[in-house]
């Protein structure tokens, strides 16, 4: 998961304080609702310039933030993932 | 002559332009739906009948989508009726209907016709050649589809077609129509008759002008042919149109038209949903509000009402062998009734969900203003009223209520 990434989930996981942001972080037991997590769509897709496809847009991408990495990552172009 | 009709050549044939396309009939619909959308706008503006997706539909080889292999055709079933009408709507209610209504002309020649008429037509409408248009309304009778006025008289071993038709869909593009008439030895106005006649073998008169509310791009002309065709043309038997009728015709049309409809509404929520989502539309629209989020899922519930019930309606027809059954005939005005209803509201549900700007203005992105005039036809077009008074008598018929 890169820092851009990691900033972005930072404050929808008000409930995190400032424990580290692993790919197992649990999102939805952190506080993110189904409102929030369009929210956070919507930053994801504003800030790194992507769009995710419908077919990702469920509720096993948002489990966890390694889940939702792994989506936004396969929308970023190719040589830009810094894992 | 209508003005479109006039610049036909006697054979009024058109061949496909360019190689046939390859690929499933929902990837071959996505290449049509393409077409259909660069010029959606301006056929709407001018009423105006789609000749570009017609090009592409008849290229596509989709025209022959329901005519079987051994004739050089695609070769689908119902089933894929269904899914190019619906892939169809979402770009053009018009485009979805003209194509739904041309597949239940093929399935009645294909389920129907004799011998030399199968031969002769089922590989030119394969080959993209031959664009089938319907004749079954009649001044007096309105849409009423077993009925006829207008009678077919033997002249030898030819048949004499002389008929006005209100409504002729497409009828300035057709290259051939199936007519229904009063069978030649009719003792009621029951016993119709369905013949072909191509294009180069009738008369054709326009009788008047296409300025409807919607469906603009579906051009349903008044027109009157007159002609005479070879005896063998008769599709079926003499008088036993309603055999077809309730066969092919009605559940091929409440199917077809249901998905046309439904992907009518699904492209309007799919462009609303879009919008929204941009970041102008983040921007104007509060996402948060509830009101906004109760119209969406309404218009959504009543989409997934109707995908279901079209779903459940289309495994009936494929699974049973006859139709006649009142629960069958039922189920299929249901869907005919239910999807010209909730397809509508779902529109309009979206239009109070974006307002007048997004909704109400013919230049939002969102066209619901044309999905909302399209979508008022489908409780006209066979009128819901008469499939009412149809059901009243059919529930009748089912004391237990037995669902199919």
């Amino acid at each position: 998961m890169d820092a851009t990434f990691v900033d972005l989930l930072r404050p929808f996981l008000k409930g995190a304080g400032d424990v580290d942001i692993t790919p197992d972080t649990h999102l939805l037991e952190l506080g993110i609702d189904s409102m929030q997590s369009i929210e956070l769509l919507f930053s994801i897709e504003d800030t790194l310039g992507i769009a995710l496809p419908d077919e990702a847009l469920n509720e096993t991408t948002f489990a966890t933030a390694g889940s939702l990495w792994k989506a936004v990552a396969a929308q970023l172009p190719a040589g830009t993932v810094t894992a | 002559m209508s003005p479109d009709a006039q610049d036909r050549t006697v054979e009024g044939d058109r061949p496909a332009a360019g190689p046939p396309a390859s690929g499933t009939p929902v990837e071959r619909a996505a290449r049509v739906a393409e077409v259909t959308e660069q010029h959606v706008v301006r056929l709407d503006r001018d009423a105006a009948f789609p000749v570009e997706a017609l090009a592409e539909l008849r290229r596509t080889r989709l025209l022959g989508l329901m005519v079987p292999a051994a004739f050089g055709g695609l070769d689908g079933s119902l089933r894929d009726v269904v899914d190019v009408s619906e892939a169809l709507g979402r770009a053009d209610m018009s485009v979805a209907m003209i194509f739904a209504m041309h597949c239940q002309q093929v399935q009645a020649v294909v389920r129907y016709a004799h011998e030399p008429l199968r031969s002769e037509l089922l590989p030119r409408i394969a080959a993209g050649e031959i664009y089938l248009a319907s004749v079954t309304t009649e001044t007096g009778k309105g849409g009423h589809l077993r009925s006829a006025e207008a009678r077919l008289h033997e002249d030898g071993s030819r048949l004499a077609i002389e008929r006005v038709a209100p409504i002729v869909t497409g009828g300035a593009q057709a290259d051939g129509f199936l007519v229904t008439m009063l069978s030649p030895a009719a003792e009621s106005s029951h016993q119709v008759s369905l013949v072909y006649a191509h294009r180069s073998q009738l008369e054709i008169s326009g009788t008047g002008d296409w300025q409807p509310m919607g469906m603009r791009a579906s051009h349903s002309l008044p027109l009157t042919l007159t002609g005479s065709v070879p005896g063998h043309q008769v599709v079926g038997e003499h008088g036993a149109f309603h055999e077809i009728a309730g066969n092919v015709f009605g559940p091929v049309a409440h199917l077809g038209w249901s998905a046309a409809w439904l992907g009518t509404a699904a492209g309007a929520l799919s462009r609303v949903l879009k919008l929204l989502r941009s970041p102008a539309g983040r921007e104007r629209f509060d996402l948060r509000s509830e009101l906004l989020l109760t119209r969406l899922s309404r218009s959504r519930q009543r989409l997934d009402g109707v995908h279901a019930l079209l779903r459940h309606t289309l495994a009936m027809v494929e699974r049973q062998e006859s139709l006649a059954a009142a629960n069958s005939q039922l189920l299929l005005n249901a869907l005919k009734i239910t999807a010209s209803e909730q397809c509508h509201a779902a529109v309009e549900d979206l239009i109070d969900a974006v307002g007048l700007r997004h909704g109400y203005l013919k230049d939002s992105p969102t066209r619901l203003e044309l999905a909302l005039r399209d979508l008022r036809s489908a409780a006209l077009n066979y009128s819901n009223d008469r499939l009412h008074l149809a059901d009243g008598r059919l529930a009748l018929r089912d004391q237990g209520v037995h669902f199919a």
